[in-house]
């Protein structure tokens, strides 16, 4: 069983889906986290197409908020700006997910899936 | 291998998608974004094809779109810019927008007396150009509400005909569809035991909604046979009426008491519907007379299907063949001459049209020089700013950027002048229609938002055409050399070219205004200086309407009694009463005989039945013989042998005695009594101001029947200035003495006069009003513009001061340069008077459109009023200390 009590009440928390999923992204792509990566991640795992404005938007949204920070890395041919989660990012990650457990807390998944093939 | 395929690859990437990203995009992170799509787009074109990678590209741009925009408003909105950008060139393009607004309101805010200037002179010609919108628009741009309007006419003149003519030719008329007849018919309405109103409305011949297609909201129009001699009179009314009168439906089928005689209402006219005008509330029927030789009707016609109004040559020569038959015509009344149809928008407005097209083109011509002055304003402040441009330019801002910054410092002003335009419209267009010469349509004037629209529209291109000259200036600009010449100066300064062709366009452009409101002032005055006859000063006038019920014995009882009660009221020296006055058109005429003169028998002349004092309450001059006094005794209805005193005017002796001697001559005509001419009058303008002398006789009340159900009473007060005072007074004594009359109106007799002048005043007084607007304007531009030009001169001057030029000579130079600007405006603008004043052709009397006197006029104020405005910098620029102007330097 996940710890839910170790919530710490970011203000952020519950994140919106996207921005949910631009975090988690970001934290996937450790190091890698530049805006089209972290699209492809999300696009990805979720099997779903995505626009770039959505995500660009979502990523300036969620850096003027503090939940992400941004750096430019230059490199011989070119400049490019990295996401990094910020330590309220991760909070509001956190909170976010502990958050959705409990709510999940007590559906039983057996009969959810039986009832969706029904 | 890979270039080659890099090279097609980037080929086959489809375009427009990428600029619409492009475009989206920040700038700052504009490449690596579309470095990464075309990366990707290579990968989805190896994977799965060129033809789906194009689809996924394109759902990108378009997904993207409405993401992206928000951003770059949200970017600009809050100022976000990320860490990683800190040191990226420019941001997204509203981002910059939102700077330069800022910016903008900031140089705005430091400069109050430009911005109030631009501001205020911007948004008075807005206002009034909207304004005056408003009011044109129902007139001159909206559809009229009748169905296919461009199929109706009016025939020949309004008011011509009579309904023996009209009987006669009903039904047969070739060409056309159906025909009514129509004329004024104001009538009385009693409710109860209130005293009776006045309802403006018209007597018409059951076709006239026929004609013009146009259906009742609730009952129905009138029928074949509602004006057919026995018939019971119907009406219609109007929505608004139907309002007054409680609303209900159950109103049809009711009885009104409309002039002392029940009138059963039939239908009620929607929302909206006017005719002839929106003054008019309800339209009745009366029995027509095939034999009523008393007319004033005019005749409304709608063209059969497939006919054209303006393609009716033969149907109107079949016409005048036919009442030529029928009827003899005297010339100068023969209705088989200048036979011809006047669509029925031109019947209904067009008169008013010169007048709002006057003043509409004026507002618009005082919106150009608001738009010249603050364009020069701008361009003085681009100049200003060349240095600062200049260093701006050098640092990499391109011309592009700040060409934008200075259409957001327009469009700010833009939007505060709009603001205080839309403003000024809302609170100012009631009193421009209620000073435009358009009659009932002022009081209907009703304000809606297209004013505030076409305020903004109006907006929109007074900013496009301020920014147009500045920016040309900053697009042909050597920002960089601006640098090198600030070190070092140079001895002509800077040339100013649109600076001064600005000041040229304004002093034309109110050359234009100023001489058409001169040509106006001297119609005017032509028209002022005509005698009409009468003694203005100091005479009331007062309309009734007694009800068409009350017999004539009994009107003229109640007639005498008024004139005695007004006699009575402090402050009244005279009182005298007739059916018609003077200068209101032409009214009744009859026919006449004249003893030992046989070509009178064929002739008309007006005539009039006026009470004894009448003469002498409106200072009609008497020229021979006597004006009626007590030996003129009442003549019962049925006598037809006791001898009628008649008085004749100066025209009516010159016409029909043309000895000379007309005092005891007998004449006939109109009535069955003998008739004897016992006195003479000077002529008055008896129809128009500007007609000529025509020949009246007057008879008088109680000898002559008085018929017709209106009175006009003049009352001359022992001081001029009491006139209006007596009104109130007056109109107590109608109410308290003769309850069955309305009363109509009143005014005074100077009001008359001023009525009679015509619309030609109304319009002379606003284009005065706005001629010195424009004066005003083209003096704050000449200012502006000479004040620029002696500071960019500032060290040319002092070096020939030091040297020893007189200051006296640095002022006659500057003065001498704003002078012949002005002078090359004049000159223009005298060029485009010839041209436009044609638009007031029908407004001017006893002055052509080139009228050397009152371009003369125009031209002298102008170049006063420019010198003037010239030499205050001028004299600035004189008295200035050289030693101080090169050290500054």
């Amino acid at each position: 069983m996940t710890d839910t009590s170790s919530i710490t009440d970011s203000p952020f928390a519950p994140l919106g889906v996207l921005e949910e999923q631009v975090v988690v992204a970001v934290l996937r792509t450790r190091g890698e986290a530049y805006g089209m990566q972290a699209r492809r991640e999300i696009e990805r795992v979720t099997g779903r197409e995505l626009s770039i404005g959505a995500v660009y938007a979502t990523l300036d949204r969620l850096e003027a908020k503090g939940l992400l920070t941004s750096s430019r890395v230059v490199d011989d041919s070119s400049s490019r700006r990295l996401f990094a989660v910020t330590p309220e990012g991760a909070r509001a990650l956190a909170d976010t997910r502990a958050m959705r457990e409990r709510l999940w807390h007590g559906v039983n998944v057996r009969e959810l899936l039986a009832l969706a093939r029904a | 291998m890979r270039a080659p395929e890099d090279t097609r690859l980037r080929r086959s990437l489809p375009r427009l998608p990428m600029a619409l990203l492009r475009l989206l995009l920040p700038r700052a992170e504009r490449g690596e974004v579309l470095a990464d799509i075309t990366a990707e787009y290579a990968e989805h074109a190896a994977r799965v094809g060129r033809a789906e990678a194009r689809r996924w590209l394109w759902r990108q741009a378009i997904h993207s779109a409405l993401p992206l925009l928000g951003w770059s408003w949200w970017r600009g909105w809050t100022g976000f810019e990320p860490r990683a950008n800190a040191y990226r060139p420019g941001g997204s393009m509203l981002r910059n927008l939102f700077a330069d607004a800022r910016y903008a309101a900031r140089r705005l805010r430091a400069r109050p007396v430009y911005t109030l200037v631009a501001v205020l002179t911007l948004g008075l010609g807005i206002g009034g150009t909207a304004a005056v919108y408003g009011i044109a628009r129902p007139l001159m741009f909206q559809p009229l509400p009748y169905a296919n309007a461009s199929d109706v006419a009016t025939f020949w003149m309004p008011g011509w005909w009579t309904e023996e003519e009209f009987l006669y030719l009903r039904g047969n008329f070739p060409g056309f569809r159906a025909v009514g007849a129509y004329r004024p018919g104001d009538v009385t309405l009693r409710q109860g035991d209130a005293p009776a109103r006045l309802i403006p409305g018209i007597t018409t011949s059951s076709e006239l909604f026929d004609v013009l297609g146009a259906h009742p909201f609730i009952g129905r129009g009138f029928q074949a046979g509602d004006d057919a001699q026995g018939a019971e009179p119907v009406a219609l009314i109007s929505y608004g009426l139907w309002q007054e009168l409680g609303g209900q439906p159950s109103i049809i089928g009711t009885r009104l008491m409309l002039d002392g005689a029940p009138q059963t209402v039939v239908g009620v006219m929607p929302r909206g519907f006017w005719f002839p005008d929106p003054a008019v509330r309800i339209w009745h029927t009366k029995p027509l007379d095939p034999q009523g030789r008393n007319g004033s009707y005019t005749l409304v016609g709608r063209v059969a299907p497939g006919g054209d109004i303006r393609n009716m040559g033969s149907q109107v020569q079949r016409l005048t063949e036919m009442i030529g038959e029928r009827f003899d015509y005297e010339i100068g009344a023969d209705k088989t001459q200048n036979a011809t149809l006047t669509p029925l928008r031109d019947a209904l407005v067009g008169s008013m049209r010169p007048a709002l097209v006057a003043t509409f083109v004026a507002m618009g011509l005082i919106l150009l020089i608001a738009c010249a002055n603050v364009a020069a304003l701008m361009l003085g402040q681009v100049e200003g700013r060349a240095s600062e441009l200049a260093v701006r330019s050098a640092l990499g801002a391109g011309r592009g950027r700040l060409m934008q910054q200075l259409v957001v410092e327009a469009v700010l002003v833009g939007i505060g002048a709009g603001l205080l335009g839309a403003g000024l419209a809302a609170a100012g267009y009631r009193v421009i229609a209620g000073a435009l010469p358009i009659g009932a349509w002022a009081e209907n004037a009703s304000f809606d938002w297209s004013i505030f629209a076409a305020a903004l529209v109006i907006a929109i291109v007074a900013v496009l055409l301020v920014v147009l000259v500045p920016a040309v200036s900053l697009w042909r600009g050597d920002l960089r050399g601006t640098l090198t010449r600030a070190r070092t100066g140079g001895i002509q300064g800077r040339g100013g070219r649109l600076e001064r062709g600005l000041v040229v366009a304004e002093v034309a452009l109110a050359m234009l205004i100023a001489s058409a409101a001169a040509l106006l002032v001297r119609s005017v005055t032509n028209l002022y200086a005509i005698d009409p006859g009468i003694t203005t000063q100091g005479v009331a006038v007062l309309d009734v309407v007694s009800s068409t019920g009350m017999g004539s014995a009994e009107r003229q009882q109640k007639v005498d009694e008024l004139v005695r009660s007004l006699e009575s009221l402090p402050g009244v020296r005279s009182v005298g009463a007739a059916m018609k006055i003077p200068l209101r058109g032409g009214g009744d005429s009859f026919g006449i005989t004249v003893e030992g003169n046989p070509d009178a028998a064929r002739t008309f002349t007006y005539f009039r039945i006026v009470t004894p004092n009448y003469f002498e309450t409106l200072g009609i001059k008497l020229r021979g013989g006597r004006a009626f006094d007590a030996s003129d005794k009442p003549i019962a209805d049925d006598d037809s042998t006791t001898e009628m005193s008649v008085v004749v005017n100066e025209a009516f002796v010159k016409k029909y005695f043309p000895d000379g001697n007309a005092i005891g001559r007998r004449m006939g005509g109109g009535f069955t009594s003998p008739q004897r001419v016992v006195g003479v009058v000077a002529n008055v303008a008896e129809a128009a101001l500007t007609d000529s002398a025509a020949p009246v006789r007057y008879y008088l009340a109680g000898q002559a029947p008085w018929f017709g159900n209106s009175a006009t009473f003049v009352v001359r007060t022992t001081r001029a200035s009491d006139a209006a005072e007596v009104l109130d007074a007056a109109r107590r004594t109608v109410q308290q003495v003769a309850p069955a009359f309305a009363v109509q109106g009143t005014t005074t007799m100077e009001r008359v006069l001023d009525t009679a002048v015509g619309p030609a005043r109304q319009v002379m007084s606003l284009l005065t009003l706005l001629s010195a607007l424009a004066l005003v304007l083209g003096a704050v531009g000449i200012y502006g513009v000479i004040s620029h030009f002696a500071a960019r001169r500032q060290r040319d001057w002092a070096i020939r001061v030091a040297l020893g030029l007189p200051g006296s000579r640095v002022v006659t130079h500057i003065v001498g340069q704003g002078a012949a600007l002005v002078a090359v405006g004049i000159a223009l603008g005298a060029l485009g008077t010839v041209v436009l004043a044609r638009l007031l052709t029908s407004l001017l009397f006893g002055v052509g459109t080139v009228d050397p006197l009152a371009f003369a006029a125009a031209s002298v104020a102008l170049f006063v009023i420019g010198v003037a405005a010239a030499s205050i910098p001028a004299r600035r620029a004189g008295t200035v200390d050289p030693a101080l102007v090169m050290r500054e330097q």
